[in-house]
């Protein structure tokens, strides 16, 4: 019998304010998938695209990123940073004929508890449509 | 504000461009106005080239301004030549625009200073892979100066690279420049477009008298036949290179030499990630990946490294081709890298080392810009947030 889908969706969360939010959907008994597997960055600018490729291509069938909302970012401008860092790697991914779908940025602060458990559900909801990353089962690398 | 000031050197057809160029430089020697030049000569030997920084005027006798092929990438030579401050010496470099543009682009990164550095560009033909001008360097070298003296540009024996390159003349950010493009093949146009550029041509007994309209139409029906040609090859790149499964055949020969990087005058950086101890895996990893995949192939991580060079430094990318030059499987890196390049620096309006004063879109960001990039999703209140 075939195993039904799990994606990993490896995600990289900002300390001040994604993961805080992460940490109040927990705490707050939130519901979300278990396929988020959180790495907590001291500021979402903290994320090398090397990062990205590298779990893309390590067969992680999602990566999502999660900083603070714009203006917001503990470091003033880290975040701002971050959004021309994805926009480079997600038109290096366009480019070459990479999914980018699979590559996620979004805001969610420390106090979007309900919001981080929505967008957990929702991405791991679109990864599943799309089905295991094609990387995964590659031998040559 | 930029001053142009443009002059004409006389050109004999017999002798061609290349006397009258070095005759003018070593003027500037022995004049004095500048200490030194950097310029690309041919080795002892004869079977290539190299930088030197010239100080003996009669040296320049072996200097080339249009070599035939680009061993070394100008920027690296002067990144070298300036890497510990600017110096009290006034240089000129002469370069083609790929290297002037690369200059440039280190100098954003705080790699070169150009305080005391006068960029000087020539008209740029292309320039000749150097696998094939190796096999018989004298025959290509022929070649190569037939084609020039036959006006003959835009030649298919040319870097992949070098026949779709469209600033392949005067940029803004060259302070002089020599148009060998000028049509009737009796003159070198001199063009100084910024105050170190003026400080070459004033006291210069030269024809003042040059009207710029021949080269510019020379230099403008070149640039649009090698639009189109561009066009259609990027189209070709991305349909070699589209899905996972392109890139795994693209770089199938990959053999995980980081020649390509050694070669790039971009990759500076002193402690790259691919290399480093951090990007080492220990055994026990590695058996386990073999075992979900069923086996893993070494040297591990060939396409996350080019895939990891595309996004860190695509955004200067020069398509200097030097990438493919160094490849010892003769992959078409520079093909894939100058395509994923201009997708890149598009995002941002920017060209690489084409204008001074425009800052590196990773240095700088404004509060509301590309959309699309972060997913905005409704909230249960149907408010974008």
């Amino acid at each position: 019998m075939k195993e039904p889908f799990h994606p990993k969706i490896v995600s990289f969360l900002c300390k001040w304010c994604t993961y805080s939010g992460a940490d109040l959907a927990g705490t707050s008994r939130m519901q979300y998938p278990p396929s988020i597997l959180p790495i907590r960055v001291m500021c979402s600018s903290r994320v090398n695209p090397v990062f990205v490729i590298k779990s893309y291509l390590s067969g992680s069938d999602g990566v999502l990123i999660g900083g603070c909302h714009p203006g917001d970012c503990h470091y003033q401008s880290g975040n701002y940073h971050t959004r021309r860092r994805i926009a480079i790697l997600k038109k290096v991914f366009d480019s070459i004929g990479l999914e980018t779908e699979r590559v996620r940025l979004s805001w969610i602060s420390a106090s979007e508890g309900s919001k981080f458990a929505r967008i957990s559900e929702e991405f791991t909801g679109k990864i599943e449509s799309m089905g295991e990353n094609p990387t995964k089962k590659k031998v040559f690398l | 504000m930029k001053t142009t000031t443009a002059k004409s050197l006389r050109v004999s057809k017999k002798e061609g461009v290349r006397k009258p160029i070095l005759a003018f430089l070593k003027s500037l020697l022995t004049d004095a106005v500048f200490d030194a030049i950097l310029i690309p000569m041919q080795v002892p030997a004869g079977d290539s080239y190299a930088w030197v920084l010239v100080k003996d005027p009669s040296l320049l006798d072996q200097a080339n301004p249009l070599a035939p092929i680009m061993p070394v990438q100008g920027a690296k030579a002067l990144k070298s030549l300036t890497r510990k401050g600017e110096g009290n010496l006034k240089i000129a470099a002469v370069m083609r625009p790929c290297e002037v543009r690369a200059s440039v682009e280190l100098a954003k990164l705080n790699q070169i200073h150009l305080e005391s550095i006068t960029l000087m560009s020539v008209d740029c033909p292309g320039v000749l892979p150097v696998a094939d001008y190796f096999e018989n360097p004298g025959e290509s070298e022929k070649r190569f100066n037939a084609m020039l003296s036959e006006n003959r540009w835009g030649n298919g024996s040319m870097k992949s690279v070098c026949q779709i390159c469209e600033q392949f003349s005067i940029l803004p950010s060259s302070d002089f420049h020599f148009g060998l493009m000028t049509g009737s093949e009796s003159s070198v146009v001199l063009i100084s477009s910024s105050p170190k550029g003026q400080r070459v041509l004033k006291d210069r007994s030269l024809d003042g008298s040059v009207s710029l309209s021949d080269w510019e139409n020379g230099i403008e029906s070149i640039r649009q036949e090698r639009k189109k040609e561009r066009t259609k090859r990027f189209r070709e790149v991305q349909s070699m290179v589209e899905g996972f499964d392109g890139l795994l055949k693209t770089f199938a020969r990959c053999i995980g030499c980081h020649n390509c990087q050694s070669a790039c005058p971009i990759c500076y950086c002193r402690h790259c990630y691919f290399g480093s101890e951090a990007s080492k895996l220990d055994s026990d990893f590695i058996l386990k990946k073999a075992e979900q995949r069923g086996g893993l192939s070494f040297p591990l991580d060939r396409r996350m490294f080019h895939v990891g060079r595309m996004s860190h430094m695509s955004l200067s990318c020069v398509a200097c081709g030097l990438c493919s030059d160094a490849c010892p499987v003769s992959i078409p890196v520079a093909d894939v890298f100058s395509f994923v390049a201009d997708q890149t620096q598009r995002t941002f309006d920017y060209k690489a080392g084409e204008k001074r004063e425009e800052p590196l879109p990773i240095r700088q960001y404004r509060l509301e810009e590309i959309k699309g990039v972060e997913e905005w999703v409704k909230d249960a209140e149907g408010v974008e947030s």
